[in-house]
């Protein structure tokens, strides 16, 4: 991926949707799995599809605390997730100046 | 558009559309996700400003000073609990948020409880050791507000919420001068610094949500 390309992994809509969300939260938090579900919209086996693509891109983490009907999944934005995000909204910028009427 | 829901390929989105989804999805993850201090603020402005003004009318001239009457700070408790829904509503928006803003969240609720309960206990002990209502009364005015402003200096300067770490600055020193007023004037003093301070920050809060 060049420098002006969007990162794919991070431009489709559900994906972005996640990402954006997670940036929302402050440095160190994370979010439940069903407040994710929540914001985004999602269905639960959307979802974790584009958390998995996300995770093998090291943007995203998921993680299991507790088992049974106690447990809580929590996700969390990488701080390389952070900084892929802050890459793909300069680039967006870049592309939505250039097609601006002169 | 299409989402490449499940593969996350073939996926076709223009730069307009994709700028869109983040204008949309970040409004809504700010409004859901973060703490909305409009409702507590307002509520706790009403309260010192209606409630601590009331005390002052209450014991306005009284000689020798006697201090408010137990069924008015029944209404004080009252007031406050109803208050204190309202922060419970402010925190409901943070649900689902783990890590640190949970531990802060816990902090704050055990710290208020135990700063508020410290302050029952120390009027016990001054009354105890033979602090007449005179000292009483002005330590009645200003203890809640000298732990509120503590709470929220510390807690809003660890997120560098600058706005209500102000706020609580400006508790700790109204706390610290408004005593000297005597036990008659410091709840009118409070009334008319405290309240308005927080009705003031609910309606900045309005401004910044909307930035």
């Amino acid at each position: 991926m060049s420098d002006d390309e969007l990162d794919p992994v991070i431009h489709a809509p559900a994906r972005l949707r996640i990402m954006v969300t997670l940036t929302a939260l402050r440095d160190g938090d994370d979010l439940s799995f069903t407040g994710l579900q929540d914001l985004t919209g999602m269905t639960p086996g959307n979802l974790i599809s584009h958390l998995r693509k996300l995770e093998e891109a090291d943007y995203v983490t998921t993680q299991k605390n507790g088992s049974g009907v106690t447990s809580r999944t929590s996700v969390a934005l990488t701080p390389g997730g952070r900084t892929a995000l802050e890459h793909y909204t300069t680039v967006l910028q870049r592309l939505l100046d250039s097609a601006k009427p002169r | 558009m299409k989402d490449g829901a499940s593969t996350g390929q073939s996926v076709d989105m223009d730069a307009a559309a994709a700028a869109a989804i983040m204008r949309e999805t970040r409004e809504r993850a700010l409004r859901r996700l973060r703490p909305d201090h409009r409702a507590t603020f307002t509520a706790w402005g009403l309260i010192w400003l209606v409630g601590d003004g009331a005390m002052w009318l209450i014991v306005r001239g009284q000689h020798p000073y006697h201090g408010p009457s137990p069924a008015a700070y029944a209404a004080i408790v009252l007031l406050a609990s109803l208050a204190a829904l309202a922060s419970m509503e402010e925190n409901r928006a943070e649900t689902g948020v783990g890590g640190p803003s949970a531990v802060r969240r816990r902090l704050l609720f055990v710290t208020s409880f135990l700063g508020y309960a410290g302050a029952f206990a120390l009027e016990g002990a001054l009354a105890h050791a033979g602090a007449g209502r005179p000292v009483l009364g002005v330590f009645e005015a200003v203890a809640p507000i000298l732990v509120t402003g503590l709470l929220y200096l510390a807690i809003s300067s660890s997120i560098q919420d600058w706005p209500v770490a102000a706020l609580g600055l400006g508790l700790i020193i109204v706390a610290a001068v408004s005593g000297f007023a005597g036990p008659e004037a410091v709840w009118g003093i409070v009334a008319i610094t405290v309240g308005p301070a927080f009705l003031l920050s609910a309606a900045l809060q309005v401004r910044l949500r909307r930035s």
